[in-house]
């Protein structure tokens, strides 16, 4: 099957750079944390769920449930990992986004 | 769970559980918040970690809480599906809704503006439903103003005024009781001098309560003291803020001023807030007083009595105690009392026309007819639409959606379209409105009570957004019964022909039935209404109104004291009058023929005695000058008319109306007999005239006729018989009367004519809103047999087309289309006959009597909606004829 192109939005790819940085321990609370520190951006629980929803039904995220745990009440971790869609998706909007920069660097600096 | 670590409060945790039932990251979020708990408690304290905790708890629950489960209750929310939170999917349906109504611009528009019309044709009518019945004053505690009434069994009107000697008494014995605050007002013609013209001006003189009932307060200065009610401190106006701006240039220090009026000097103590013009927007008060002998009259009722409701008493207990009041009145003055008893209005009631309910009643259920037959117009087109829809429904059926979700968008569809068509009725009924409010002269604005209030308010917006809603619940409910009905199956199996099930045909043929059943009412009503005018206006009236101008003057008692005076005046104008280039003849009498003022006196009748003077017989009176009938173009039917030669010092003499002598001489030998009014001197019969209307209620009315020298009155109107347009000489008319006194008013110079179309005002307004609502009418339902004919071509172009084929002429064809439309009119005229005869009987027994029902017009009128309702048919008949047959077999 021929791979479709997926478009990811800003907060859709911070998302997944961030999943990709937790490595094994991508679940929803670090990365909301990572989001407010790394990416300066505070994002409300709610959007963040629905981003992750999303991301997840694109294709570019997938998602395995961890153990039971006792300090999150008896429930699982639910952890993300970024799929190929979702590497091609990065590397797609870096190219982009590359190319646009390509030479604008001086331009930008001096101003 | 480890001990001694913070955990979020229970109950907020489980509420937060079920809140999400049906999310797909249900466990992760409840899970997450948990853990985070910790951290937040670790680092702020428990109290505020549990303030953060329900602050989440309450975001998620907006977020997903509200959700209605559509799909079944094991599918999880996910954005991907069909589903979302109670306003994620509201939103969507919208947005659905909206592309849908957009994808068909033409039909949405022409159901936006029917619509309108329909909502904004009841929204006027509402209007002036509310300014005038429900809200016809603004003033402080409405309710509690309250207007005590004479009754008596002679009188059937709605109200009786009330005689100085009754009211000093009611005023007495209330005091202290459940009505406080009674004053008495009487009318008063003011003759103002000012700087420029002299000017009659509208006023009252009012008991000093009056103000108090009322909840008038001056602006500048005060109202009336108590101890003004006497004479000799009577000498003080009120002014009303418009005659202060126009006669005094809005000058502060009127205050103590004096001012010249009726030719006597009168000190200003009070101008009211521009609110304050009651009654009728009078411009100017005075105290009201009573000398001796008028504060002992019983027999001359003019009062018109006010007051307001005591703290804590009731309309009835204020009923109760006028009940005792007029008892003990009626024991006491046995003479003048016995059959006169008392009771309490509202303002409202007190002050409103009789007619005016019926009438509006008739207007609202005109306009409810309109919308009637717009709401069946639209449900057609959507019905069509829906039709169209059918297996785009039918497939969602089939994969599962519910009945529920798809009859909410097709309502969802209904309240889009009369959201969308909202402020185009508004803004239709405002305009109407102001029309209506401009097309009514400024005289007799004064006489509707709420009438300058006319407009769009909250209340009238409020009911106008009702009756949008209760349109869209009926033009919404048709389509979204036929889609929840869909038969997945038969829609599937069908040949894709839209809306050919003919369970939906009969549906849709019904609606035509109705419209056309509904439309020829109004159309009668309207027919009714404007011959009843064309019969006034037009038909024989007893003189000729062509070429008369007329003006009237009222003649102050302290310039004018005597019967002498008056005649002078009268008849020094009257000279000055013909002497007028363009004048042929002029003449004057206490009333002319239809003007809003009338003169009945009780007669007695020589040889006919009566002992009971209440049971005199009553005839128009009518005191006028020499030339009068020839002015008016009168017939002289027998003896003479009057001449310079019937004066004050010579024999009493009367002319009697055609109607008059056969009444009391059927034998036919009026002139000669003799007749007096009430402690009166005989007067000798000299003449016989033709009789004339004054009043289209009354018909022909017995009158009397005087010489104005044995009995002139200070209410004088001239008639001038003109060679051209008698409007061009208003000024020289004006001019030879200030030639007479420059300080005496003259008012309502009009021409005959537009005296009598004033008279029919009320009339001709109901004629042009009962027009207006019944050619909307007739145009919506032309539309809709149209739209649905056109309809019923489509869909049997097959048919058509076989037809055809074997051998079928166009002429057969438009016969088949035309027979279709014909059943349809012919059923709906039916109905619409039953419904026709109703409607006008209602509105004869609701104008009383004014108009009358015309079978033959009724027919005449069914015959011609029916030829049109055919002709709005034939272009799709002619259509059908058309169809080649080759092109019909192959749209399949």
């Amino acid at each position: 099957m021929k791979a479709k192109d997926v478009y990811v939005g800003e907060l859709e790819q911070q998302i997944l750079l961030i999943v990709l940085r937790l490595g094994d321990d991508a679940y929803a609370n670090p990365i909301g944390e990572m989001l407010a520190t790394a990416a300066r951006r505070r994002v409300g629980r709610g959007a963040l769920y629905t981003a992750l929803e999303r991301l997840e039904a694109k294709g570019c995220l997938r998602s395995t449930m961890g153990e039971p745990l006792p300090e999150r009440g008896g429930r699982a971790r639910r952890y993300f990992t970024v799929t190929t869609t979702g590497m091609r998706a990065l590397r797609e909007s870096r190219s982009v986004l590359l190319g646009l920069w390509d030479g604008l660097e001086s331009k930008l600096e001096t101003s | 769970m480890t001990t001694g670590a913070a955990t979020p409060p229970r109950g907020a945790e489980r509420l937060l559980d079920r809140v999400l039932a049906g999310a797909v990251y249900r466990d992760d979020i409840v899970g997450d918040l948990h853990e985070s708990f910790a951290a937040v408690a670790a680092r702020r304290g428990p109290a505020l970690a549990r303030l953060w905790y329900l602050g989440h708890v309450a975001r998620f629950t907006l977020r997903y809480g509200l959700r209605v489960t559509i799909l079944s209750p094991d599918t999880r929310y996910s954005p991907t599906a069909r589903g979302g939170t109670a306003m994620d999917r509201l939103l969507m349906d919208v947005r659905y809704a909206f592309r849908s109504l957009l994808k068909r611009p033409t039909t949405t528009a022409t159901i936006v503006t029917t619509l309108a019309l329909g909502i904004g044709a009841n929204a006027a009518v509402f209007g002036v439903v509310d300014a005038m019945l429900l809200h016809p004053f603004v003033m402080h505690d409405v309710d509690r103003i309250v207007m005590p009434i004479t009754t008596s069994p002679r009188f059937t009107g709605h109200r009786e005024t009330v005689s100085a000697a009754d009211f000093l008494d009611w005023r007495r014995d209330l005091a202290g009781g459940t009505i406080e605050h009674v004053a008495a007002t009487d009318w008063w013609d003011a003759n103002l001098v000012g700087r420029d013209e002299p000017e009659r001006v509208l006023g009252f003189r009012v008991s000093a309560a009056f103000f108090a009932a009322l909840d008038g307060r001056a602006a500048i200065g005060r109202t009336f003291l108590a101890d003004e009610e006497v004479a000799a401190n009577s000498k003080r106006v009120v002014l009303s803020d418009g005659l202060w701006r126009r006669r005094f240039g809005a000058d502060p220090a009127i205050i103590g001023q004096p001012v010249l009026i009726d030719g006597m000097q009168w000190t200003v103590v009070g101008v009211m807030p521009p609110s304050f013009t009651f009654p009728l927007m009078a411009e100017v008060w005075s105290p009201l007083t009573f000398d001796e002998k008028t504060s002992r009259d019983r027999t001359a009722h003019y009062l018109t009595v006010f007051g307001r409701l005591a703290d804590g008493r009731t309309l009835d207990q204020a009923r109760a105690q006028m009940k005792t009041i007029a008892q003990r009145l009626a024991t006491d003055h046995a003479d003048t009392n016995a059959q006169l008893g008392a009771n309490v209005f509202t303002l409202g009631r007190g002050m409103a026309d009789v007619g005016v309910p019926a009438v509006l009643g008739l207007w609202q259920a005109a306009g409810l007819f309109v919308l009637l037959i717009a709401c069946a117009n639209i449900a057609n087109l959507l019905l069509a639409r829906a039709a169209e829809r059918d297996r785009e429904i039918a497939i969602r059926l089939a994969l599962g959606s519910s009945r529920g979700r798809i009859v909410r968008e097709s309502l969802l569809e209904s309240a889009i379209l009369v959201t969308l068509s909202l402020p185009l009725s508004l803004a239709i009924a405002a305009a109407s409105l102001r029309l209506m409010q401009a097309m009514m002269p400024a005289r007799i604005v004064r006489y509707i009570a709420g009438w300058n209030r006319l407009g769009l308010d909250a209340w009238t917006a409020g009911g106008t957004i009702a009756c949008a809603a209760i349109a869209a619940l009926i033009f919404g409910a048709l389509p979204a019964m036929h889609m929840a009905r869909g038969i997945v199956a038969d829609a599937l199996k069908s040949d894709g022909r839209a809306g050919a099930g003919p369970g939906r045909q009969r549906v849709r043929r019904a609606l035509v039935v109705a419209e056309i059943a509904l439309a020829l009412p109004l159309l009668v009503a309207a027919m009714l209404s404007i011959s009843t005018i064309r019969n006034f206006l037009i038909t024989w009236q007893g003189y000729d109104p062509n070429n008369v101008l007329t003006m009237r003057a009222v003649l102050p008692s302290s310039r004018y004291p005597d019967a002498a005076s008056r005649e002078r005046f009268a008849m020094l104008s009257l000279e000055r009058l013909a002497a007028v280039a363009g004048v042929r003849e002029a003449a004057v009498g206490n009333v002319i023929p239809a003007v809003d003022t009338n003169s009945v006196r009780a007669i007695e009748v020589a040889g006919q005695p009566i002992a009971e003077l209440s049971k005199w017989p009553r005839v128009d009176y009518r005191v006028i000058s020499p030339h009068y009938f020839d002015a008016l173009r009168m017939p002289m039917l027998s003896g003479r008319g009057f001449t310079s030669a019937d004066q004050t010092a010579s024999e009493r003499v009367a002319i009697v109306s055609e109607s008059m002598a056969r009444k009391f001489w059927p034998s036919g030998r009026a002139i000669g007999e003799r007749v007096r009014l009430a402690n009166g001197d005989w007067m000798q019969i000299v003449g016989i005239c033709g009789d004339v209307v004054h009043d289209w209620f009354d018909g022909r009315v017995p009158t009397l006729y005087r010489p104005l020298p044995q009995d002139p009155s200070e209410a004088l109107i001239f008639a001038l018989r003109t060679a051209a347009d008698p409007l061009s000489l208003v000024g020289d008319a004006r001019a030879a009367i200030a030639k007479v006194d420059a300080t005496q008013p003259v008012f309502e110079i009009m021409s005959q004519r537009q005296v009598l179309s004033e008279r029919t005002i009320s009339l001709q307004y109901i004629a042009a809103v009962m027009a207006a609502f019944a050619g909307l009418a007739l145009l919506l339902a032309l539309l809709g047999l149209y739209a649905v004919m056109t309809y019923l071509v489509a869909q049997r172009v097959r048919e058509i087309g076989v037809r055809i084929a074997l051998g079928a002429t166009g002429r057969d064809v438009t016969r088949l289309t035309m027979s279709q439309a014909a059943r349809l009119t012919i059923i709906g005229l039916a109905i619409g006959l039953l419904l026709a005869v109703a409607l006008s009987r209602a509105m004869e027994a609701g104008l009383l009597g004014v108009v009358s029902t015309d079978l033959r017009v009724t027919a005449a009128l069914a015959v011609a909606l029916g030829v049109t309702a055919l002709a709005a048919s034939y272009l799709p008949a002619r259509r059908a004829a058309r169809i080649d047959p080759m092109v019909a077999l192959r749209t399949e």
